[in-house]
């Protein structure tokens, strides 16, 4: 066979293509929110049917669920700055998460930067205008070195991510509540003094809780977008989260990157810990005042693909659910505990990448094979 | 009517991918049927649907005449269809008889009955001529006799059907002989033995009937005993080829690269190699030939830089590289395509472009001030698209949604899109169809005529004696054979180094060299 003369090598580009075209970038979003969207279904479903048996008013219950929070200006308002809120740490995990890292260490952050923007806004500098930005920025500051602690000890020493920073949670918890209650807030209560306006994050619309938290939010979603999807640092980044062993050979050191991703989700963990006690909601320190939220990230990041730009979609719908939980709660006899079941339910659905049942599929894929031949 | 009998067989993939579009496949009892195609030709989506594992949307599967409809592996091995895959799948920390009986384990009661496992182990090996020792992990067993531990996990389940996938690719020319063996006992005991490959002449002496693919279709049977690899290959491809490469002659040059008494300690702590000493010019290939896993990829990760040394020195062009990072010794003119394109080549979730522009983002062409120029990445992508023939929809469709032989061009594209000085290559076309051998062949045949020194490992060594200068064997860490590549060196004088059955002296190999 050695004595034949060889054609040229390559056959024209086309002919392997043919109708074996692979489904361009618009049909695979559709597909993701196609399947986002089927989640948040199923699992409106399977609350629907607990309300059932749990309520004596099991309309109303479920009408107070799903348009509740639209009823007033001032619930729209709550569910606008939770949604910023649920963002921000949406990004946070997402952005390790496209690393690959498993770094839980946003509710560490959010504390630790918190007590940062709460030491300036109590000091003299709180009562100048340069009280805000500082706070914010002391916080980001703050923030971002208790995502660095994790990242140099994997780097270092090889400690597990997942253990370190969850650990790491707990010990800014416990310095935060040690500091509040000793020192900070006066005896026998457990928050700080209320914050001078000057520290405070200025309200965007009035009788609402919408304040600068908002335009952050956005100016980190696009920021971050920016970075991993503009930047030398950025495909570095993700190119490490495909393929640690790829990165390595082709000279991208992945430990830089790696303990560089955890600090920047450290400073945006840092800047939602600001924007709590900073924002209209709060307005000053108070002991457990995050209440596990952080980890809410955590499910908008998974839903969102770590997507930045899905990122804020993912937490105006979710932000919108647990609205509606707590005003249900509040309003009737169903308890808000109901949506931690919905949450639980769309983390499944979404994480186990469901697909739909066979013989649906089968049904679409008998005319697709017939239109492809 | 055949025993086996597939017709009409579909299969759509989720993203799209017609991977099979109307598939016939009719399989004799006791018969040796081989499928042979292009990667991307649909052999495996066939295989894996006679196996239960994907679910066909078209078409009918029969066996002895029933209606087949598998909702699993596990209703296919009920109905006596085997199947070996390319990757195994045994634990190595167990024995090899716990690894063939493990989920239908024999019982007395209900205690697991080692000493019948073990019986029934040693007499199916035994009568089907595949000698392994029931007793040792599978962990200490070379990867010959691990395929063997597969066969007869199979056998035990009372295959009737066994399909092999790619069963030579991992096995140096005598273990091929003796897998040849035991399929022959096979079929002489009634078993029917499917059998999916890529090296044309390993097909024609093992197999009765022919099943050619391509692009997702049966496109032709055939009597082995009537068709010459060149029809074979035509047939496969669909045009004419001719494995063959042209090169200028050789011009060897400077040493670009020397390797002195170098050692590599291993994860667990023992010698991979010691006191190895090699060094290549340019303007040639040097084979380093042996079966996997005797040191010849591990020496060339070290010289990439992806694998730490333990002593010796690794010089290019007298500079020494031992301490330089990944990134400053691609600087100094250092390519590399690494073993296994999915594991290290490529980040198959990124798109073409990304892939391409990875090694290059210190290059102020692509990037500047730490922001990415979108614009010449894409334009860098398609040329090298367009230059290298990858067939791809365009830069940014994501590398893991090709096929084997465009992914593996993929690498080649980044690798040699500038002349390298010293190219380190690691099976270059494995499992990469024959097109596309060719076409990667050429492309390492012109960067060494261009004066690069060119360090090739390879599982193949039709591979090795097509494209090498020099040949050296590995066994055990240690260069056990060097050869100056003629025309009368074959696989058979390489595979008796190869197998550490004879060692070259140091007066014959330096005569080998001369």
């Amino acid at each position: 066979m050695t004595d034949t003369a060889a054609p040229t090598p390559a056959a024209p580009a086309a002919s392997a293509a043919g109708n074996m075209r692979p489904p361009s970038r618009w049909s695979l979003a559709g597909r993701e929110i196609g399947r986002a969207v089927v989640a948040l279904l199923v699992a409106l479903v399977a609350t629907l049917i607990i309300i059932f048996f749990v309520s004596k008013s099991p309309v109303e219950a479920l009408g107070t669920l799903l348009t509740a929070p639209f009823s007033k200006v001032r619930t729209i308002g709550t569910w606008a700055d939770e949604a910023a809120k649920l963002t921000v740490t949406g990004l946070a995990f997402g952005l390790v998460f496209q690393a690959r890292q498993f770094a839980l260490g946003v509710q560490g952050q959010v504390y630790l930067g918190a007590l940062a923007a709460t030491y300036v806004a109590l000091s003299p500098i709180g009562s100048t205008p340069l009280g805000m930005p500082i706070a914010v920025l002391a916080a980001m500051v703050v923030g971002g070195i208790y995502g660095f602690l994790p990242g140099i000890a994997k780097a270092k020493l090889g400690a597990n991510e997942i253990v370190s920073t969850l650990m790491l949670n707990y010990i800014a918890i416990e310095i935060v509540n040690y500091v509040i209650l000793h020192g900070m807030a006066k005896a026998g209560l457990n928050y700080t003094d209320n914050f001078p306006a000057t520290s405070m994050l200025p309200v965007l619309v009035d009788r609402t809780r919408i304040d600068l938290g908002l335009v952050f939010a956005i100016v980190a979603v696009l920021a971050t977008w920016f970075a991993l999807y503009r930047t030398s640092w950025g495909l570095k980044l993700r190119l490490v989260g495909h393929n640690p062993r790829f990165a390595e050979y082709a000279g991208i050191r992945s430990n830089v990157i790696m303990v560089s991703a955890m600090t920047v989700s450290g400073a945006l963990g840092g800047l939602l810990g600001s924007m709590l006690v900073q924002g209209q909601a709060f307005g000053k320190l108070q002991v457990l005042f995050e209440g596990g939220f952080a980890f809410e990230g955590v499910l908008v990041a998974i839903v969102a693909r770590n997507r930045p730009l899905a990122v804020p979609i993912v937490a105006m719908f979710y932000a919108y659910l647990r609205q509606g939980a707590q005003l249900m709660n509040i309003r009737t006899d169903v308890p808000a505990e109901v949506i931690s079941v919905v949450a639980a339910l769309i983390i499944l659905l979404v994480a186990s990448q469901f697909g739909l049942p066979a013989w649906i599929k089968r049904g679409v894929m008998r005319n697709r094979a017939g239109a492809t031949r | 009517m055949a025993f086996i009998e597939a017709k009409g067989i579909g299969r759509v993939y989720p993203g799209g991918v017609v991977a099979n579009d109307g598939v016939n496949l009719s399989v004799e009892k006791g018969e040796v049927h081989a499928v042979v195609g292009e990667n991307g030709a649909g052999k495996s989506t066939l295989m894996k649907i006679l196996f239960g594992i994907e679910r066909p949307d078209a078409g009918t599967l029969t066996l002895d005449g029933q209606e087949l409809h598998f909702s699993g592996p596990r209703d296919a091995i009920d109905a006596g269809i085997g199947m070996v895959f390319q990757h195994f799948s045994l634990v190595p920390s167990f024995s090899v008889y716990e690894n063939v009986v493990l989920g239908s384990e024999p019982h007395a009661s209900i205690k697991f009955d080692r000493k019948q496992a073990i019986e029934r182990v040693a007499e199916l090996s035994q009568r089907f001529r595949l000698n392994v020792d029931p007793l040792p992990p599978v962990r200490t067993l070379p990867v010959g006799q691990q395929q063997r531990v597969e066969i007869l996990k199979a056998l035990y389940r009372d295959a009737r059907v066994l399909i092999l996938d790619e069963p030579t690719a991992v096995l140096a020319p005598q273990e091929v002989a003796e897998l040849f063996i035991a399929i022959r006992s096979l079929i002489e005991q009634g078993r029917t033995v499917i059998f999916i490959a890529h090296k044309l002449p390993e097909v024609l002496e093992i197999s009765d009937t022919i099943t050619v693919m391509r692009q997702g279709r049966s496109v032709g049977v055939v009597k082995a005993r009537d068709v010459t690899e060149h029809e074979l290959a035509t047939l496969m491809v669909g045009r004419e080829v001719a494995l063959r490469v042209d090169r200028a002659p050789n011009t060897t040059g400077a040493e670009v690269c020397t390797v002195d008494n170098l050692h590599i300690v291993n994860a667990r702590g023992h010698d991979v190699c010691r006191d190895l000493s090699l060094s290549v010019r340019s303007g040639e290939i040097l084979g380093l030939v042996g079966v996997e896993g005797n040191g010849q990829a591990e020496v060339i990760e070290a010289i990439a830089g992806v694998r730490s040394v333990a002593g010796g020195a690794i010089r290019v062009d007298s500079t020494e590289i031992g301490t330089l990072s990944v990134l400053q010794r691609r600087g100094l003119g250092i390519a590399s395509i690494p073993e296994d394109r999915i594991a290290e080549g490529l980040a198959t979730g990124a798109t073409v472009a990304e892939n391409i522009v990875a090694t290059r983002l210190t290059d102020s062409r692509y990037v500047r001030g730490g922001l990415l120029d979108l614009k010449s990445i894409r334009a860098n992508a398609e040329k090298l698209i367009e230059r290298f023939s990858v067939r791809v929809n365009g830069p940014a469709v994501p590398v893991g949604t090709l096929s084997g032989g465009n992914m593996q061009k993929v690498v080649v594209a980044r690798e040699l899109s500038e002349q390298p000085k010293l190219l380190l290559v690691s099976q270059p076309t494995r499992g990469v169809d024959l097109g596309a051998t060719q076409f990667i062949w050429k492309t390492i045949a012109s960067a060494r005529d261009a004066g690069a020194a060119v360090l090739l490992s390879s599982a193949d060594l039709g591979e090795l004696l097509a494209l090498s200068d020099r040949l050296l064997v590995f066994y055990r860490g240690k260069i056990v054979a060097a050869f100056r590549n003629r025309d009368d060196i074959s696989p058979e004088t390489l595979g008796t180094y190869m197998l550490g059955l004879k060692t070259q002296t140091a007066d014959e190999m330096k005569a080998g060299l001369a």
